[in-house]
């Protein structure tokens, strides 16, 4: 695990913690699938702190009333097949909901 | 970082402090005591309508997408039909991802987006601090914020509603008015909350989308919920439950309006407005569509029935005579 990764791990709890207590309370709102939260904490374990957080930054800002939304994953490490694909062909994976 | 988060704040809290500022002044104008809870509550009340009614355009834009719903239901339906009674986690995102891309190859979406809620939590966090910082203003210890000087904020600060004073929270109160009162909004909000989510568990949801693992944690969910309110409201200042309470009246109503008019396909609403349609005789949405489609499909039906009779010579038609047309040909006639 790189520095960037480790220092991006408080962030992917709070994302999590959300997840697991802010969300329920709320009816679905995400246009995209995974969900922003779900992009997060992939974007942020995937690609550390920095990156990571620019990713979901512009991810968040996409999901706006004007977008059309739809699926929209993480981009996939060079080398690594993308996670449309592993979804469609239903092969387990580090994505959530 | 605090001071970082400080400054970022500082333009909506100073935002929430004028609008609540000239609710209270236009309150005072039409002749409520400007010292009393019933204005300075009144004017949290006011925040909350004009947060709300600022989101008015993207209600809209969602009631007209739930219109579009009902255009693509024969598409859903299959996506549905091909994952029925797979509960798998690995099924269920195929099914969510086979949905999403649906809904952007036909233009509509379902969900009104996160920005909204993302834009909606500053302010949040702006009134708790405006609310928050109350008795530090009018001590003198914390900065005046925009139109709330010192003597405002003593003003407000002192305002109470049915004897509590709009900045008293459950921790650290002094009387047993607070208690109650903080008590009953907390008991409001929780019964709120809950509401719009059974509402539309129990009313907008197709009993497919009720039967797998996800529905039936959001259930559980539901019930912990107001556990979860009471160990925060206790926190909070009473101004801060009573913007809570408001917000949560509003999506209540908002919710009750579009079930009411607009239900999801397959649901119980559904069903009851297409009921309260036929007794008042009026044509139901849609219907005119899936009988239709039904009609399409029973043709298609009829077509592979037809080409399954084996074709004749003209010989043994005419021998096997007239009345021995085959059972299943008939059937297409209807």
């Amino acid at each position: 695990m790189s520095v960037g990764q480790v220092a991006a791990k408080p962030l992917v709890w709070l994302v999590r913690a959300y997840q697991l207590v802010l969300s329920p309370m709320r009816p679905a709102t995400c246009r995209y699938y995974p969900s922003c939260s779900a992009y997060a904490v992939t974007a942020l374990t995937r690609y550390g702190l920095l990156r990571g957080t620019w990713l979901t930054i512009r991810r968040l800002g996409r999901c706006n009333p004007w977008s059309p939304g739809g699926v929209d994953h993480v981009p996939a490490l060079p080398g690594h097949p993308d996670d449309a694909d592993l979804v469609a062909r239903h092969i387990p994976h580090e994505t959530t909901t | 970082m605090g001071d970082f988060f400080n400054s970022l704040l500082y333009p909506i809290e100073l935002l929430v402090a004028w609008i609540m500022y000239g609710f209270h002044q236009a309150f005072t104008t039409i002749g409520l005591d400007p010292a009393s809870g019933l204005a300075w509550g009144l004017s949290i009340i006011g925040l909350v309508i004009v947060m709300r009614a600022a989101m008015i355009p993207l209600f809209v834009k969602q009631i007209n997408a739930s219109r579009k719903m009902q255009m693509i239901q024969p598409e859903l339906q299959k996506i549905q039909k091909k994952y029925k009674g797979k509960t798998d986690p690995e099924s269920r995102q195929a099914m969510t991802q086979e949905t999403m891309a649906l809904y952007r190859q036909e233009g509509t979406n379902p969900f009104s987006s996160c920005l909204p809620i993302l834009v909606q939590s500053p302010f949040f966090f702006g009134l708790f601090r405006v609310l928050n910082g109350l008795q530090g203003i009018s001590e003198g210890t914390k900065d005046p914020i925009g139109p709330i000087t010192k003597a405002v904020a003593s003003q407000a600060e002192s305002a109470t509603l049915f004897g509590a004073q709009l900045s008293d929270k459950f921790i650290g109160a002094e009387t047993t008015t607070t208690k109650i009162v903080t008590i009953l909004l907390i008991v409001l909000m929780s019964a709120t909350t809950f509401t719009t989510q059974r509402q539309l568990m129990t009313k907008n949801m197709p009993a497919s989308a009720l039967d797998n693992p996800f529905a039936k944690q959001q259930k559980l969910i539901m019930y912990v919920m107001p556990v979860v309110f009471a160990v925060s409201g206790v926190n909070f200042p009473i101004g801060v439950l009573l913007y809570w309470f408001t917000t949560n009246v509003w999506s209540m109503t908002q919710q009750f309006y579009v079930i009411r008019r607009m239900p999801a396909p397959g649901s119980a609403a559904e069903k009851a407005l297409h009921e309260r349609l036929a007794k008042r005789g009026k044509p139901i949405p849609g219907e005119a569509e899936r009988k239709a489609r039904e009609a399409a499909e029973a043709e298609e039906a009829a077509e592979r029935t037809r080409q399954r009779v084996q074709p004749k010579g003209k010989k043994r038609a005419k021998k096997s005579g007239p009345g021995s047309t085959p059972a299943k040909a008939k059937q297409t006639d209807n």
